[in-house]
């Protein structure tokens, strides 16, 4: 029942026209909003003696009921996603690359990106290291040399071009007990061998930085 | 390993220049920008394009990105604001796969049918909503956001956000109680 005593048959009615209170003179909105966040078994003690209010409750309940069940789903992202993005991202950031050989028969380049990851997971490796970032310190520097190589249109446009000299930096956090300069040299020592090793680069430099501890 | 370190971490690192310290960030809130868009466009391909393009408009902008809100706030704001956009530009209004691959594969065909037109019924009622509405929806009853942060991820107060939930709520109601 409204306020004005007469008998509702439906929800639809009920919230329809300017009605806002039940008969017992409870706000329809505030019982709507209890009845959508779920709390419609949750009762005042006035709404334990009221017939309208739990009337009203469970009906609204039962509409809603729907609308929370959806929205406790767990929503699959597409696997696309990620690496649409990831993608994007690469086109944005200047893409540098390191050239490991150029001859007649052909050059032989490896993105500093790569150079990173590898630098990177090497540091994953050693015990003490709970978390590591890689990056090549020539990214800002090779991608000024990009555009610029670009705009003159020249033949080696196509990407800035490194040598066979890598510098990489790692931002490190380890864990707290741990000797930071023990792990640091430990990663240190362990991308440099990995980064010649893997990728076959002559002289690398990585500096590590250790910018975290972590209990 | 990302997971050993928080947000704030993810994001200075990243604004840093290393790159995978954002991919660990879309690692982490990949999901949140795909199931935002998805409630409010209703459509898994319009969901991607935005979340897609919100995730790459936040790398953009993070130089800027100053830390005064958690970085899936901020990552609510680009995506609101993109889907809005992509409301107002093609005034979706059809939207039948809200659920997609997530079919309850123990539910037999007539229970998934059913399912199947529950999932629709919602969806097509949370889309018909003025994109206001359907914003403080989404944002509240779906994503469980309080509305003080629906507020400031909205650019708006906390009476508006209540205004717009209450209209949001009613709307909702009478569309839903019809269908049945």
């Amino acid at each position: 029942m409204t306020e004005s005593g007469q008998p509702i048959h439906d929800v639809s009615l009920l919230l329809s026209g300017a009605n806002e209170h039940l008969a017992c003179g409870a706000d329809i909105d505030e019982l709507l909003e209890q009845a959508a966040d779920g709390a419609a078994g949750q009762l005042t003690s006035h709404q334990r003696d009221c017939v309208y209010c739990q009337a009203a409750l469970r009906e609204f309940g039962r509409v809603w009921e729907p609308v929370r069940s959806l929205a406790a789903e767990q929503v699959t992202v597409p696997a696309a996603l990620k690496i649409a993005v990831a993608s994007q991202i690469r086109k944005l950031v200047a893409d540098v690359w390191y050239t490991l050989q150029l001859s007649d028969g052909g050059g032989i380049r490896v993105a500093a990106r790569v150079v990173a990851r590898i630098a990177r997971e090497a540091a994953h490796d050693v015990t003490g290291v709970r978390v590591a970032f890689g990056r090549s310190t020539h990214s800002r520097m090779a991608g000024l040399v990009e555009r610029a190589t670009l705009r003159h249109r020249h033949p080696n446009a196509a990407v800035g071009v490194l040598g066979r000299t890598a510098v990489v930096d790692l931002a490190i956090a380890v864990q707290y007990g741990d000797q930071l300069d023990a792990v640091a040299r430990d990663v240190q020592r362990r991308a440099v061998a990995e980064l010649r090793s893997k990728v076959g680069l002559r002289d690398v430099t990585v500096n590590v930085h250790v910018d975290d501890v972590i209990t | 390993m990302g997971s050993d370190v928080d947000d704030a971490y993810l994001v200075l690192r990243a604004q840093e220049g290393y790159v995978d310290a954002y991919a660990d960030l879309v690692d982490r809130h990949g999901q949140l920008a795909y199931r935002v868009a998805l409630r409010l466009l209703g459509n898994h391909h319009d969901a991607e394009d935005v979340a897609q393009e919100a995730l790459v408009t936040a790398w953009q902008q993070l130089p800027g990105f100053r830390g005064e809100s958690s970085f899936p706030t901020w990552l609510y704001q680009i995506v609101t604001r993109r889907s809005l956009n992509r409301i107002t530009r093609t005034r979706i209004t059809a939207s039948l796969d809200l659920l997609g691959d997530l079919n309850d594969v123990n539910a037999g065909p007539s229970q998934q049918a059913e399912r199947d037109l529950t999932v629709d019924a919602v969806t097509d009622a949370v889309t018909a909503l003025p994109p206001p509405q359907r914003v403080a929806i989404v944002l509240h009853h779906f994503e469980g956001l309080p509305l003080a942060e629906i507020a400031r991820i909205t650019d708006s107060s906390i009476p508006a956000v209540r205004s717009h939930l209450f209209r949001g709520r009613r709307t909702l109601t009478k569309t839903l109680a019809e269908w049945r």
